[in-house]
């Protein structure tokens, strides 16, 4: 944990300088097109929490350890703050790039969606608390969430048409704005997994003194 | 297991039609609700598409209404206990899926009926709108059972239910709405993929239902 805090120290203060000041200024969209730096590794910490949260509820009702369900909010937690970050970022992105803040594309659908995911098991789980049953149910209805997730990557392009966003192997960008844009995400995935590390540590704090209160 | 679930259904359709409150208020929802669409939409000429998404969103909203019932009841009134030491989870929950689809394909029977006669949604490929009504249908209440089980044990009445449930039916409205429009404007349409696709979403829901209703069902 101690190493996770260090790198993201190093890594972080090296995304937002080399974002700012080594990668080169976009030709179409000027110095707000920096904002792809940040909204990139936003939307991948999204959908990496989500599957994290999954795997975690997955392992819980195996009976892999204890925590694993809460760990597994946690990761949630942060997944659905990123996943709020991550659909303002690209509203400004699509507005720049595309003239408007929503598009309809299925990217920025498939976001959106699992922001409702996110909700919807936060609901459940608040419904859920003080009863002896809370990991094993919200756990569930995440596993279930994951089933359903293929359906909608095989819908979405059908129903709202080809993304706007590029492909992957199809966007020429120069070595900067590539090594940057890597750095970015390697500090953001620090960040998600020093976020979710702390809300460990202080939920088995509270565990300990709730216990202690006992 | 075979015997459990003959046994649990039997009760409860017995006990859905002793109390029969239950039933009337679902069915009472979904005629009043198709009957006030047709209302106040008064005859306006909309296209298949706006018009198969209204007809889609009665059936969620009715789903919604209706498909919690049946666990929130054993719930309620202190029966789950009883029914936990008598059967197996997957006997209760092949018994309560079995009930909802039955129950909710009566319902969309209702609603397609009234839609069809008030919405003055003309239909040029019957058979593939009827596959889709059930195929849609089937899914439904597959996701509705499963969901319907963890906001009962979640003990909330209200809006937990239809909010943990759209985001989880959400394909199903896609899928199904589109391939409601098609069947209501394009003639001699043949059964084609969405069909395939619901069905599947269904198998995949009911399969992945199996494997955590026990850890939904049963107490740690």
């Amino acid at each position: 944990m101690k190493h996770i805090a260090r790198l993201l120290h190093i890594a972080m203060p090296a995304a937002i300088i080399m974002a700012f000041l080594y990668a080169p200024t976009a030709e179409v969209h000027g110095a707000p097109g920096r904002l792809l730096f940040f909204h990139v590794p936003m939307a991948w910490i999204s959908a990496l929490a989500f599957l994290t949260a999954g795997l975690l509820s997955m392992a819980h009702l195996a009976g892999r350890g204890r925590f694993l369900d809460s760990t597994a909010r946690h990761s949630a937690e942060a997944g659905l703050a990123f996943t709020f970050l991550a659909t303002a970022s690209g509203s400004v992105w699509s507005k720049l790039s595309w003239g408007s803040y929503w598009n309809w594309d299925p990217r920025q659908t498939s976001i959106v969606f699992l922001m409702l995911i996110y909700i919807a098991y936060f609901s459940l789980d608040s419904a859920l608390r003080g009863k002896t049953n809370r990991g094993r149910i919200a756990s569930a209805y995440l596993i279930l969430a994951m089933a359903v997730m293929p359906f909608f990557v095989f819908l979405f392009p059908r129903f709202l048409g080809m993304s706007l966003h590029p492909q992957s192997g199809t966007l020429e960008t120069d070595p900067a704005t590539r090594i940057t844009l890597l750095v970015s995400i390697a500090a953001h995935t620090l960040l998600y997994l020093h976020i979710l590390s702390l809300r460990n540590r202080t939920h088995r704090l509270e565990q300990n003194i709730r216990n202690i209160a006992r | 297991m075979v015997k459990d679930i003959i046994r649990n259904m039997r009760k409860d359709f017995r006990v859905e039609f002793r109390e029969k409150s239950a039933l009337q208020i679902a069915f009472s929802f979904a005629f009043i609700a198709t009957l006030s669409v047709g209302l106040v939409m008064g005859g306006a000429s909309t296209g298949a598409r706006e018009r198969s998404i209204i007809l889609w969103l009665i059936m969620f909203f009715s789903a919604m209404s209706g498909l919690a019932h049946a666990f929130v009841r054993e719930e309620e009134k202190g029966t789950a206990l009883l029914l936990r030491l008598t059967s197996s989870p997957s006997a209760v929950f092949t018994a309560k899926l079995l009930f909802n689809l039955a129950f909710f394909l009566a319902l969309q029977f209702l609603i397609t009926l009234l839609f069809v006669f008030f919405v003055e949604g003309d239909v040029a490929s019957p058979f593939p709108f009827a596959l889709t009504i059930l195929s849609g249908g089937t899914a439904l209440a597959s996701a509705s059972t499963i969901l319907s089980a963890m906001a009962a044990r979640a003990g909330v009445r209200g809006a937990l239910f239809p909010v943990m449930s759209l985001p989880i039916t959400l394909p199903v409205l896609f899928a199904a709405t589109g391939a409601t429009a098609e069947a209501m404007e394009r003639p001699g349409l043949a059964p084609g993929g969405d069909i395939i696709f619901l069905l599947a979403f269904s198998g995949a829901i009911i399969a992945v239902s199996y494997l955590v209703f026990e850890y939904i069902w049963i107490d740690e």
